[in-house]
């Protein structure tokens, strides 16, 4: 369980939903480790939040477990958009907690957003990558359909076809020295998804495919914590076990101050439960 | 009632299934593993054969599900009343009152199929 995620998913308000899918990593295995690894290193932090003066187990969160991967990616994706699609016909905030990147496609899948906004050092807009589509590297591809919008944060790499892609009207590239300046000023309700190798290799190695000039944590927690309450659902992903526990410990806390700046930021009447 | 009794690995897209006691077609099968030593779980998204709403299960794929059994019959169109036709079958010669489907256009004598389940039927 999610430290603090103790609610009962029937009455809560956001729900930790573990994917550990490791089927297309092209550099460090080793994603599927990634919830067990988030859900660990977030044993020591504190209940209570400074920024938002409220407690963590205060917000309802319950844990689903883990939905664990099948050898066919198509057919776990489409079994995982369900799963996330059900807890928010019930009103709770879906958590997802990669695994590979890919699972945020059935995140978006689910919940429908009008901007895909994702933390993340790849522009992942190759239409198929090695010979696959469902890769890693195609998941702002992926999200485009469904979004009509796709902005990308801290992104320092990609290829020329991507670069072009990433050049029409519906994509914003927000390079990594521009992120701590950035505003959400988009229209509409996001999907947030945060591929922790946005951040800096020095601050999260654990990860299967480092980028260096990346951001740095506290870049990363402004710019969660700005589209937080806009959001219809998260993710963070990317995570593997292939560090000191650096990786893990800051998409934990990511996610913790997702939940917390979500509900300060919510309006009365977003959640199901709202008397829960 | 004219049902069976199937495991969920069975089931497949465009195949029926009892879900709420409701008969239902499915639109999409998927299966995650729990775990090592689990049996693995299929999720099974499906639409109302007669109401159309969408409904879902998750169940492990050994679990025993309910199958309806959904004739598919033969009638004769006697009368169109708006957006209701009467129809007669064209083995028992009973007749009665069916919803038109929208986009479709019925004059009287025109042959057409119908489903049946206990008392509920559709015109495809």
């Amino acid at each position: 369980m999610f430290p603090g995620a103790s609610a009962d998913p029937a009455s809560a308000e956001y729900v930790v939903v573990g994917a550990p899918l490791d089927a297309s990593t092209t550099f460090q295995p080793g994603a599927r480790f990634g919830p067990r690894r988030v859900r660990h290193f977030a044993e020591s932090f504190d209940d209570y939040d400074q920024h938002t003066e409220q407690r963590f187990t205060d917000l309802a969160v319950a844990d689903h477990g883990d939905v664990g991967p099948t050898d066919d990616v198509a057919e776990y994706l489409t079994f995982l958009r369900g799963t996330l699609a059900d807890h928010a016909d019930e009103g709770r905030v879906p958590l997802l907690v990669g695994g590979e990147h890919t699972v945020t496609v059935a995140g978006v899948r689910a919940l429908d957003p009008d901007v895909f906004v994702c933390l993340d050092a790849h522009l992942d807009l190759r239409e198929s990558y090695a010979g696959n589509p469902l890769s890693h590297a195609t998941v702002a591809h992926h999200a485009l359909d469904v979004a009509d919008r796709a902005v990308i944060l801290g992104a320092r790499t990609g290829s020329e076809a991507e670069w072009e892609r990433a050049g029409a009207d519906d994509v914003t590239v927000v390079p990594p020295d521009e992120v701590a300046d950035w505003d959400p000023d988009f229209d509409g309700d996001a999907y947030l998804s945060v591929d922790i190798d946005a951040a800096d290799p020095g601050y999260a190695p654990g990860t299967g495919t480092m980028e260096p000039f990346g951001l740095d944590p506290a870049t990363m927690h402004d710019a969660v914590r700005a589209v937080a309450p806009r959001a219809v659902g998260f993710d963070v992903v990317e995570v593997n076990d292939r560090d000191d526990g650096q990786a893990a410990v800051l998409a934990a806390k990511l996610l913790r101050a997702f939940v917390y700046a979500h509900a300060a930021g919510c309006i009365a009447g977003c959640g199901a439960h709202a008397d829960g | 009632m004219p049902r069976q009794q199937n495991e969920v690995r069975d089931l497949d897209e465009g195949s029926y299934v009892m879900i709420d006691d409701t008969p239902c077609e499915i639109n999409s099968y998927s299966t995650a593993k729990p775990g090592k030593h689990g049996s693995a779980k299929a999720r099974v998204e499906a639409e109302g054969v007669f109401d159309g709403k969408k409904r879902s299960l998750s169940q492990p794929v050994d679990a025993k599900v309910w199958v309806p059994i959904i004739d598919r019959k033969q009638g004769q169109v006697v009368s169109v009343t708006g957006d209701d036709a009467q129809v007669m079958d064209l083995e028992t010669y009973d007749t009665f009152t069916m919803r038109i489907p929208e986009g479709e256009d019925l004059s009287p004598d025109d042959e057409i199929e119908y489903l049946e389940y206990e008392e509920q039927r559709k015109i495809v």
